[in-house]
């Protein structure tokens, strides 16, 4: 269950203050996945991160009673003379997972990555793809209520894309996600409930075909 | 939450460089050794009495620290603004984190630079080491207001920060580092008093030293309220302004 009540957000600019929502007010039902589609810059990942909290409206509420991850896969908060395994370590203490949840928190991400040796290099001398390895697998040794999937369904080679696929299905038992993709294929299979991002605000669809529809017009 | 970001801070500083643990505590210390060494021998060995070695370190150690508290403050906002996509950890954390770090270095700087010294026969004790500490952390205060405010400045008008460092040098003289206050031109005291670092410095000596008389006009009282003033300023600003340092795409 997602609240937002009379939000406006709007970001400073060289040129000026642009506006990304105004006065917006919606509420998405709870128990359900949600897809955000819409145009490049329409203001899809912003919805998301506000509604993860990692951004904070200028104005108005959003309310909500679920734990939310941070956008999966995010790699900027990696800190690069750092170890891979101190950066996870730096995650588990946010997060308040210490001692032994924390040794089992490391583990998983330890295997799931499968980086081997390289989790005690910098991560500053980590491949891209290492890199997105390892913060898939921190978004998902974290247990949450809804995750936040920017784009990033698609990191790594053929075998840990079926891996992550194959965890996701997992976690989708219990969790639900906020996923922003331009991939209608996604959406339909994950997603129960659209976001159309438009330039004047947002429409909710409960049927998916019908906002996917939208979003082609 | 502040102890992770503690933790993360020192390994980034200590990681910056090949033996970066082994720079971090050397290099303050060449740089509080040659300041002291070189003035001592400008100078001569002593001044109103005391070792002048001592003198200087007593009070370049902490000038130093205060430096580099704000200025290390003032970057904070750029440097962790990633850190910021984790919902729970609020720039406000990134400040006192760095603050905490900084104050552990240079302890532990002093610290050694203090048993250097004290080796070489130089008389290192403290006479009211109560008051002393009580100073320094008050100083360690004003200089996270300093900070946070100038933090706040520096994120809405990025070409401040330049001249923000230059105006730092200036201070280093007008703060009576090198040389006691009463040294200072006096038709100039009146307006120089205005400076808080003046007096810290002041103090700091008065409490360190046996025989150190404070310049008159010198208190506490003062540096409080500077202090207590600027902490308010500071945290009204960033209460105004903390959505400005969390969101990604300003400044």
């Amino acid at each position: 269950m997602f609240e937002l009540r009379n939000v406006t957000k709007s970001y400073l600019t060289p040129n000026g203050r642009r506006y990304i929502f105004r006065d917006l007010s919606l509420t998405i039902p709870p128990g359900k996945n949600i897809g955000l589609i819409g145009r490049n810059g329409a203001g899809k990942s912003t919805l998301m991160r506000l509604l993860g909290g990692a951004d904070i409206p200028d104005s108005g509420v959003i309310a909500t009673d679920q734990s939310i991850s941070w956008p999966v896969g995010l790699t900027g908060g990696f800190q690069g003379s750092m170890s891979g395994r101190d950066n996870v370590k730096f995650v588990c203490r946010v997060y308040g997972a210490s001692g032994e949840s924390m040794r089992e928190k490391l583990k998983f991400v330890e295997e799931f990555a499968e980086i081997g040796t390289w989790i005690d290099e910098p991560i500053k001398t980590y491949s891209s793809g290492m890199r997105s390895r390892l913060a898939f697998g921190l978004s998902m040794a974290f247990d949450f209520d809804y995750y936040l999937i920017d784009e990033v369904m698609s990191v790594g080679d053929g075998h840990f894309k079926k891996k992550c696929g194959e965890v996701f299905e997992e976690r989708l038992q219990k969790s639900k996600v906020v996923l922003v993709s331009h991939s209608m294929g996604d959406i339909k299979k994950l997603c129960d409930i659209v976001l159309h991002v438009h330039k004047d605000g947002i429409t909710v669809y409960e049927d998916i075909d019908e906002g996917i529809a939208a979003y082609h017009a | 939450m502040i102890f992770a970001l503690v933790l993360r801070e020192a390994r980034a500083r200590f990681g910056e460089r090949r033996f970066g643990a082994f720079w971090v505590l050397v290099e303050p210390m060449c740089h509080l050794l040659l300041l002291s060494v070189i003035f001592s021998m400008i100078r001569g060995k002593t001044i109103t009495g005391i070792e002048y070695p001592v003198f200087v370190l007593v009070a370049v150690a902490p000038f130093l620290l205060y430096r580099n508290t704000i200025l290390r403050l003032m970057d904070s906002p750029r440097e962790n603004r990633s850190l910021f996509g984790y919902k729970q950890i609020k720039p406000l954390d990134t400040f006192i984190a760095r603050v905490l770090v900084e104050a552990c270095l240079a302890a532990t700087v002093y610290a050694i630079l203090v048993a250097g010294f004290a080796w070489f026969g130089f008389d290192m004790s403290i006479t009211r080491p109560l008051e002393w500490a009580a100073t320094l952390a008050l100083g360690l205060t004003l200089a996270l207001a300093l900070g946070v405010l100038l933090a706040l400045l520096a994120h809405a008008l990025p070409g401040s920060k330049t001249i923000i460092r230059m105006l730092f040098f200036p201070l280093y003289f007008m703060s009576g580092v090198f040389i006691p206050a009463s040294y200072l031109p006096h038709s100039l005291l009146p307006y120089l008093l205005y400076n808080p670092f003046l007096h810290l410095f002041e103090l700091i000596r008065g409490e360190v030293f046996p025989y150190y008389i404070p310049l008159s006009g010198v208190s506490a009282g003062y540096v409080v309220r500077v202090t207590l003033c600027l902490l308010f300023l500071a945290l009204g600003i960033y209460r105004a302004r903390r959505l400005h340092l969390v969101s990604s795409k300003n400044g």
